[in-house]
Formats: C-alpha cells, sequence, structure tokens
C-alpha cells in the first residue's frame, strides 16, 4: 500500500492511529451481528437471553434442538446440490458463450452480445410470473430442478468470462490450430488450462449466489422448505422467540460460505470486485 | 460498464473449420450447393457454441418479458385452466388510481436515497482511512467490513429480528428502550434500511478501494508539488478520478436498492406494518402471489421495467460524462 500512496498520504503516528481506531470500530460494528449470532447459537438454552459478550459455558443444545425440529441437515443438503448444480452449469455454459464471442467474428455479433447485456435491465420481477406459468407447465414446480434449471444461464458468466478470453494470447489459439485441433479441442486442452484461476474464482462467487439465492427458491418452492434459506423464513415466522435454534440454523446456513471464505479469501474477494466492475 | 468498447478478433473459425482449402465456386455442377454448405459448417461453430445460453436466455428472459407485456392486458388468476379474460388496459388505469402504486414508489425512493450513505459516503471514507494504514491492517479490516456481504440475507434477518427484539435484544438493552424498531410505522423501513446497508458496504467498499488502487499516484504527487494540503488533494484530484467507480455504485444502488431490501421485507415486515415496507417489488409480488392478480402484476412489471430503463440510461449517460475526467 504504502509504496503506491502518494506522497501527501503518509502520515504521522496520530494520523495512522486515527485511522485505526476508526476502521477497527467499523469493522467490529460491521463483524458484531455474525459473533452475536454464533455467541447466541453456542449458548446453553437456559443462557440464551444472557447478554455476555462471552458464551460460556458452551453448548450445542441449540443446534441438536434445530436438527431435531427440522429437517436442517437434509435442507443443507438440498441447497448443497442446488448450489453446486448451478454453479458448474453456469460455469459450462457461460465458458462456451463467452468462448464463441471473444474467439470469432460473426455476423449478428454485436446485437447478440447487447442481448445478453441487456438482461441486466430486465428486474425479476418483470418476468416472474410468466416464468412460474412455465414452470407449472413443465411440472417442475416445487422441485430442485425448477430451481436450478431457470437460473442457468448467468450474463455476469458470460461477461466475466469473455473479458477474460479477450486477452487471451491469440498465439496460442493460432499454434493450437496449427496443429490442426478442432474449436472444439483447443477450449479443453489450451483455454480452460490457463483459465482455470478464473473459473475457480467465478465458481466459487456463482455458489455462494446460488446458496445464498431467496427470491427464485420461494417462488418456486412455495409449498415446501427444501432449501436453507426457506426453512429458516418458516423457523422464524412460527418460533420467532426460539432464539437458540433459531440462530444456529442460521449459523449452519452460512457456515459452508464462512468456511469457503476463509480458506479462499482472497479469489473471492477478487471474484466479487471484478463482478462489480464489469 | 458492461458496454464496453467492441474489440475486433481476427476470424479464428475460418481456419478452423477447414475453409482454406475450399474449391472455387461453382467447379462443379452440384458447387453452389456444396459451397453453401461449405459456407454454413464454417459459420456454424460460433452459434452452436452460442445456442445454449442464447436458448436459455430467450426461454427465461426474453419471452417471459414479451408475455409480462401480453398479460398486463389481461385479467387472470394464475390458474392454467381458467381462461384470460382481455381488459384492455384497464390494469394500468386501477394501477394508476389506486394509492397503493403512488406509495410505493415514494418509500423505494426513500430507500434508494437512504441507502447512499451506504453505498457511496462510507465506502469512500473507510477507502481514504485505509490509505493511512499500512497494507495488512488494512486488508484485515477490509475483510471484517465485507463479512457481512457472505451472510446468507434470511439469516442476516433472523439475527436482526434478534438484535432489535423489543423485550430482550441487545440494541434495546444497551439503548435502554423498548421499541419495536421492526413492526412500529415510524421505524420499520429506517431499520430495513440499516439492514441492508450493513449487508452490502463492504461490497461497496471492495469497489472503492479498487477504484482507488486504480489511480495514478503522479496525479496527487504532482498536485503536492504545487503546493497543495491533503484535504486539497483528496478534495480536487481524487474525489473526481475516482467519479466513473461513484456512478457506477450510484447506478447499481438506485437499481438494486429496491432488490436487495426484498428477503428482509418478507422475512421481517412482510411489508408493514400498514403498508410501511411497501416498496415496489414487494407490492409486484404481492399482487402476483398474494392477491394472484397477475395482470394487476403484469402491468406493474411494465411500468417498472420501463422505469428502469429510464434511469439506467440516464445513469449512463451521466457516468459516460464523467468517465472523461481521466484523459
Amino acid at each position: 500500500m504504502d509504496e503506491t500512496a502518494p506522497v501527501g498520504e503518509r502520515g504521522g503516528i496520530a494520523r495512522r492511529a486515527g485511522g485505526h481506531i476508526m476502521l477497527g470500530l467499523l469493522g467490529l460494528l460491521c463483524v458484531f451481528p455474525i459473533y452475536w449470532l454464533y455467541a447466541t447459537s453456542l449458548r446453553a438454552p437456559q443462557d440464551v437471553y444472557e447478554l455476555s459478550v462471552l458464551p460460556w459455558p458452551l453448548s450445542l443444545d441449540s443446534y441438536a434442538d434445530a436438527m431435531a425440529k427440522n429437517d436442517v441437515a437434509g435442507m443443507l443438503l438440498n441447497t448443497a446440490i442446488v448450489a453446486v448444480l448451478s454453479a458448474l452449469g453456469q460455469l459450462l455454459i457461460g465458458l462456451l458463450a463467452a468462448y464463441a464471442f471473444a474467439a470469432w467474428r460473426f455476423p449478428l455479433q454485436r446485437p447478440l452480445y447487447l442481448l445478453f447485456v441487456g438482461t441486466w435491465l430486465v428486474p425479476f420481477q418483470a418476468t416472474m410470473l410468466p416464468n412460474y406459468a412455465l414452470l407449472g407447465q413443465l411440472g417442475l414446480l416445487e422441485t430442485l430442478a425448477g430451481v436450478i434449471i431457470p437460473t442457468l444461464c448467468s450474463t455476469l458468466g458470460v461477461l466475466l468470462l469473455r473479458e477474460h478470453l479477450m486477452s487471451f494470447p491469440k498465439e496460442l489459439l493460432d499454434a493450437a490450430r496449427m496443429d490442426g485441433r478442432s474449436a472444439w479441442g483447443i477450449l479443453w486442452t489450451v483455454v480452460v488450462p490457463t483459465l482455470r484461476p478464473v473459473l475457480a474464482a467465478l465458481g466459487i462467487l456463482l455458489a455462494i449466489t446460488a446458496w445464498n439465492e431467496y427470491f427464485w427458491p420461494a417462488m418456486v418452492l412455495q409449498r415446501s422448505n427444501a432449501v436453507i434459506q426457506l426453512g429458516l423464513r418458516s423457523f422464524m415466522g412460527t418460533e420467532g422467540n426460539d432464539w437458540g435454534p433459531l440462530m444456529a440454523t442460521a449459523g449452519l446456513a452460512c457456515l459452508p460460505v464462512f468456511a469457503l471464505y476463509l480458506f479462499l479469501q482472497r479469489h473471492i474477494v477478487n471474484a466479487f470486485v471484478r463482478s462489480g466492475l464489469k | 460498464m458492461v458496454t464496453g468498447a467492441f474489440v475486433e478478433v481476427p476470424p479464428a473459425a475460418q481456419a478452423a473449420g477447414g475453409a482454406a482449402d475450399a474449391p472455387p465456386a461453382g467447379a462443379r455442377s452440384r458447387a453452389p450447393w456444396r459451397a453453401l454448405w461449405r459456407r454454413a459448417v464454417r459459420l456454424a461453430p460460433p452459434y452452436l457454441f452460442l445456442a445454449p445460453a442464447l436458448v436459455l436466455l430467450v426461454v427465461w428472459t426474453y419471452r417471459p418479458l414479451a408475455q409480462t407485456f401480453y398479460l398486463s392486458f389481461f385479467s387472470w388468476n394464475l390458474v392454467p385452466d381458467v381462461p384470460m379474460v382481455p381488459v384492455g388496459t384497464a390494469n394500468y388505469e386501477r394501477l394508476l388510481t389506486t394509492p397503493d402504486l403512488a406509495d410505493s414508489v415514494g418509500l423505494t425512493f426513500v430507500v434508494i436515497v437512504a441507502m447512499l450513505p451506504f453505498t457511496l459516503v462510507l465506502p469512500v471514507v473507510v477507502a481514504l482511512l485505509t490509505r493511512r494504514v499500512r497494507g495488512r491492517a488494512a486488508a484485515a479490516y477490509r475483510a471484517l467490513i465485507f463479512a457481512p456481504m457472505l451472510v446468507a440475507p434470511v439469516a442476516g434477518a433472523a439475527v436482526w429480528q434478534w438484535l432489535l427484539d423489543p423485550s430482550a435484544g441487545i440494541v434495546n438493552t444497551l439503548l435502554g428502550t423498548g421499541t419495536n424498531w421492526l413492526n412500529s410505522v415510524d421505524t420499520s423501513l429506517w431499520a430495513i434500511i440499516a439492514i441492508t446497508g450493513w449487508h452490502v458496504a463492504g461490497f461497496a467498499v471492495l469497489v472503492v478501494s479498487a477504484g482507488l488502487t486504480g489511480i495514478n499516484p503522479d496525479y496527487a504527487a504532482a498536485a503536492q508539488v504545487d503546493g497543495a494540503s491533503r484535504g486539497q488533494i483528496t478534495r480536487w484530484v481524487t474525489l473526481p478520478l475516482l467519479s466513473p467507480t461513484l456512478a457506477f455504485l450510484l447506478l447499481m444502488t438506485v437499481l438494486l436498492s429496491a432488490q436487495w431490501t426484498f428477503p428482509l421485507i418478507d422475512t421481517l415486515t412482510q411489508g408493514g406494518p400498514v403498508g410501511s415496507t411497501t416498496t415496489v417489488y414487494y407490492l409486484l409480488w404481492e399482487y402476483g402471489f398474494r392477491s394472484h392478480d397477475a395482470g394487476l402484476a403484469a402491468a406493474a412489471g411494465v411500468l417498472f421495467f420501463a422505469g428502469f430503463m429510464l434511469v439506467a440510461s440516464l445513469l449512463a449517460r451521466i457516468s459516460d460524462r464523467l468517465s472523461r475526467y481521466d484523459d
């Protein structure tokens, strides 16, 4: 940071300390609800209403309680299936489309590209009723397939991968072509191996998004609570005051994402930033 | 922005399709057909690679958009066996004459304006502050501020419901009050806004930090040589250079704020009390899936889409103008 900062930004100790204090307070404020979520979930049932900062004695009773009341494990499994399948599908379909845009020049390329960009302007709510009706006709309402299939084309994925493929060294592609490889072969033997870090970061981002998705599952699965976000909602409605198990369920709903974040922090942050700066 | 400059790419397909050794057209009697076929084969690959995404896009985005437009002129209750009754523009007339729409648009406007401190002001302050502290600490602070972004909206709603609980929640205990933040007309919308802000601020901080690192430090150095103070450099050099990033965040806030609040409203307040948190999207959701009035919901969807286009094109124009600073 320091070497890139302008000369004027290097301040005295007081200036730096001020920065630390303000950022530290803000950071704590942001993390506190997350801490409180887990702290409450780890208190013994009779201590749930205590407001001591450290939960002690620790207890997993709330988790056991949550598991007993709801099929939390089943919901987590369903959500994982949705997240993994939709992320993989989005990656594959996005990769193919991005490859088409980057490796060829073809008639209608520009209008087709704008068709992808244009989806940013279509709010989900303007398309939900016809999509709901179509899912009904296909018999996919109340199924996980109904949650996954309509999300399989991620515009974000297509645009992000296209940008990366555009900066792909053309010499590599030309060399592969000289070897007589097909376009399909070049994609898998030359492009994909080089693009692996980008694909990994994008895949994680898409999986997290699918895991946390609320609107679409809420519409497709109106009568069941097959995914964790909906299970959590029904829990809130019926037993809103049973804070221990509720916090335990919420904690479990966030755990996989946090675990991914801790291990792959840099990749995830980069992916989020890139997704914003399309 | 998304609409980046079109980059010309060499026509890879021609070599890949093996067309280089194609016979000249008309060499044999069947040659025109064969040439046409070869031409099709040569042109096909990009379309084939594009097909799956394109089919999904048409089926799940553009077909329903057109159908929503069509549906907005009918009365229908979403049940497949019940016929749709054409009603002309009655749905639009109903929308524009009931106060619901105007109220929800007003609330949405409040939400958008109230989100700006979280998505523009706070990120700029944080980004400027992180330049004061050293590299690793700055990254740690950013990671802390970013963490709420990863919390599932419903889980966030659950924990905030607990934090804001009127009798035992820690917020009321610390303040010594017994306010029912989420269930009183005066506070419900502000509670939703604060929770949404907590959720998305980290993302905005990251975007601004990225924008800030992209600024050439020579400008600030030059201003300093000319005797500019730190505050002057921030005001007259850094912020103007950051304006494309800020314009992008403004666009995102305007287009997505109401989306961000939806899961919170649906789980915490259901639009209430007395409609005090019914934003446009929640209104649409209610029309469609609570009142089962598909025609009215479709008409509202069409109006919102039109509004969206208008605002987006306006902001895109503004951001175009702003991004000419760094020349």
